[in-house]
């Protein structure tokens, strides 16, 4: 029986949750990530070594689901793989709307026991319609619900990302690395084994989920690739969807005659079909942070060329070469704007060619930038704006004088604000990169797209601009 | 059109000769050279004078996937003494080259005029089904892989997207004074090719290599089908 939306709704946005066979052993460590949740959280354990501990965390613990005196919409178990049927059982009775089989052990061995009791788990939850996620997986993790898997996992920020991930550690890296980068979830789900519920199913849920704007997702490997592939084209075109797919899997032994079949890896293929459905790939962890922030901070251009903003003349050159090796343009500007620039610009050890090597002329005046922005949002040969934050010469100045940074936080605020272009910056780390780190989180606190390298910039605009504005 | 591919079964092959494969994609109304089936040299030159010369021939055996590497082609014979003598040298060459091959004989084909040499091809994924591919034929396939795939069923856009993408496309344009090649019979070829994979999904592997893409249109001048294993 499918799980209804209904039904996966309650699993996914819990009012009420229940941690099963949590103990001293993992630290609590299911309950602790619980405490920040937005409503009430039960413990059931029939341990009575393990209870006087759970107690101890203000937590009420109940030997059995069905002595818990509240409808319970979220589930989380922790228990051995002998012993899950039975709870799995114990959340249809308690008409438990969803479940996160945390326990490992099943078809993922290889071993018969361990398909013999996945399989027993589908036979309980699929006539049910449970909604069960994994087994083998880290579940559930929405922020502005405080619901977590992990301590360090944000809680009481509502989010705007839906992450599907087929690993837990990788669903747990982007929550956490992602958060480091001003990035939130509105819901993750990391789905193991996916033997009820599988990555369509989420990324349905999260296709229809108001608090959602753009979908990232980590893949191994699909059960139902055409269900994949259909709900993937249904999804990208309704929201931005990036995709991470991990591992090679082996072509088969079966005999291959045809150039056809001999050219077809798996990497060609899965590549080939996020293009088809209109998402984007990326290949690893930085890179979906780079793309996903990209996506959300930036407005999206069909056009390819860029004005650059440098603050020395070194710069300018790798700058030019870190878009123009991923396909940007950086094109001369319009007479125009030469006119107009070539009224205050600095020349002295500067440039106003595109890239515009302007710290001399900023740091004349800081009122320049905003001429400079002005220019280049009204100059037709230019479709976006990067420009480079030199933490090297900069981090220092901007701890000493604080208001030197807020103006220019101003300066680009005000330029995103009135411009249609992407803007965004690259700030490098330097020999203080703490003092990079302080600035990077403010700018992203702003809203500002701000990215560590060049190339990391080049490339996160380069795949967001592929995606369709949807 | 089932037949052609009822009678590979029934005879326990997984693999279809030129002839029936030929047959299966122009039931399909995909555009590919006639070639028939000939048994005798008589039967060959018969063929030859209702097709036209001048003709390709190439050998028929279960037991020969690669023709050219055995010798049992020959391109452009003339008229029927050529066609004759051509016979005689595939059978000679083959029989040198293979042992015991088991021919049926050889198919007759009239030369068609030559274009851009593409590739289309489908193969089953494990994962997403059938999946369909594009290239630039010989040694940009072979050594370089410049090719495109797309998953079936293909959309128009699908179809316009992947010969695009390929590091070769340019020549296909036209490139130093060669004819373009045109590229909607293409994209129409591609998009029947994921149509005919859709409805045969016993197909695992096909190769349409070479078609050659001309500024009239488009024609698949050698196909390869291999069926999925029986059990």
């Amino acid at each position: 029986m499918a799980v209804t939306r209904e039904r996966l709704t309650r699993a996914l946005a819990p009012k009420v949750v229940a941690v099963i066979g949590d103990k001293k052993a993992s630290g609590y460590n299911w309950l602790r990530s619980m405490k920040e949740f937005d409503g009430p959280v039960y413990s059931v354990q029939v341990d009575e070594n393990e209870i006087p501990g759970i107690e101890e965390l203000g937590i009420p613990n109940y030997k059995s689901l069905t002595d818990i005196p509240d409808q319970v919409d979220f589930a989380v178990c922790a228990v051995p793989r002998q012993v899950a049927p039975f709870i799995v059982q114990g959340c249809v009775e308690a008409n438990v709307g969803g479940v996160t089989l945390f326990t490992s052990g099943f078809a993922e061995t290889g071993e018969d026991i361990g398909v013999e009791l996945q399989d027993k788990i589908f036979e309980i939850a699929d006539p049910a319609g449970l909604a069960l996620i994994g087994p083998n997986c880290m579940g559930l993790h929405v922020p502005g619900l405080g619901v977590r898997f992990n301590r360090d996992q944000p809680a009481g920020v509502q989010g705007n990302i839906g992450f599907v991930s087929q690993s837990g550690t990788h669903g747990m890296n982007f929550s956490l690395t992602g958060a480091a980068h001003g990035l939130y979830c509105s819901t993750l789900v990391s789905f193991g084994n996916g033997i009820i519920l599988e990555a369509s199913d989420y990324l349905e849920y999260l296709a229809d989920d108001p608090q959602t704007e753009v979908i990232g997702m980590y893949i191994e490997g699909a059960r139902d690739g055409q269900r994949l592939f259909r709900t993937l084209k249904e999804v990208a075109a309704k929201k931005p969807v990036i995709i991470w797919k991990g591992g090679q899997t082996e072509g088969g032994g079966r005999a291959i005659r045809s150039h056809t079949a001999s050219l077809a890896s798996d990497q060609a293929i899965w590549e080939a079909m996020i293009k088809q459905v209109g998402a984007v790939a990326v290949h690893n962890l930085d890179e979906m942070i780079d793309v996903v922030k990209a996506t959300l901070l930036t407005k999206r251009t069909q056009g390819n060329r860029l004005g650059l903003i440098a603050m020395t003349g070194g710069q300018s050159v790798v700058l030019t070469d870190a878009f123009e090796k991923v396909g940007w343009k950086v094109p001369t500007l319009s007479d125009e704007s030469y006119a107009q620039l070539s009224e205050f610009f600095n020349i002295i050890g500067g440039s106003y060619r595109n890239p515009l090597d302007a710290a001399g002329t900023i740091g004349q005046d800081p009122k320049h930038l905003d001429t400079i922005f002005d220019i280049l949002n009204a100059d037709e040969n230019i479709d976006a704006v990067g420009m480079e934050l030199s933490a090297t010469f900069m981090a220092r100045r901007w701890q000493d004088k604080p208001e030197e940074f807020d103006r220019l936080i101003g300066s680009l605020k005000k330029f995103m604000a009135e411009s249609d272009k992407p803007f965004l910056a690259a700030l490098h780390p330097s020999h203080l990169e703490e003092a990079a780190l302080t600035a990077r989180m403010r700018l992203q606190d702003e809203g500002i797209a701000t990215f560590p390298s060049f190339e990391r910039a080049a490339n996160a605009l380069r795949k967001a601009s592929t995606l369709a504005a949807v | 059109m089932t037949d052609v591919i009822a009678a590979a079964r029934a005879a326990n092959r997984t693999i279809l000769s030129e002839v029936e494969a030929k047959q299966l994609l122009a039931d399909a109304g995909i555009n590919v050279t006639e070639t028939r089936l000939a048994t005798s040299i008589d039967e060959a030159a018969a063929h030859a004078a209702e097709l036209g010369y001048p003709v390709a021939l190439k050998v028929v055996s279960d037991k020969i996937t690669h023709k050219t590497d055995v010798g049992g082609v020959e391109l452009g014979v003339a008229d029927e003494e050529a066609l004759r003598a051509a016979c005689q040298r595939i059978h000679e060459r083959v029989t040198a080259a293979v042992e015991d091959p088991q021919a049926q004989g050889v198919s007759v084909q009239p030369m068609a005029e030559p274009g851009a040499e593409v590739i289309l091809g489908i193969t089953q994924d494990q994962q997403f089904g059938p999946v369909l591919m594009f290239g630039l034929g010989g040694v940009f396939v072979e050594v370089l892989k410049d090719v495109a795939f797309r998953i079936v069923p293909l959309e128009p856009r699908d179809a316009a997207e992947m010969i695009r993408e390929i590091q070769g496309f340019p020549l296909l344009e036209g490139f130093r004074g060669q004819r373009a090649a045109n590229l909607e019979a293409i994209e129409s070829m591609l998009l029947q090719l994921s149509e005919f994979a859709e409805a045969n999904p016993e197909i695992a592997e096909l190769d349409l290599n070479p078609v050659f893409a001309r500024p009239d249109g488009a024609i698949a001048v050698d196909a390869r089908i291999l069926l999925t294993s029986s059990d």
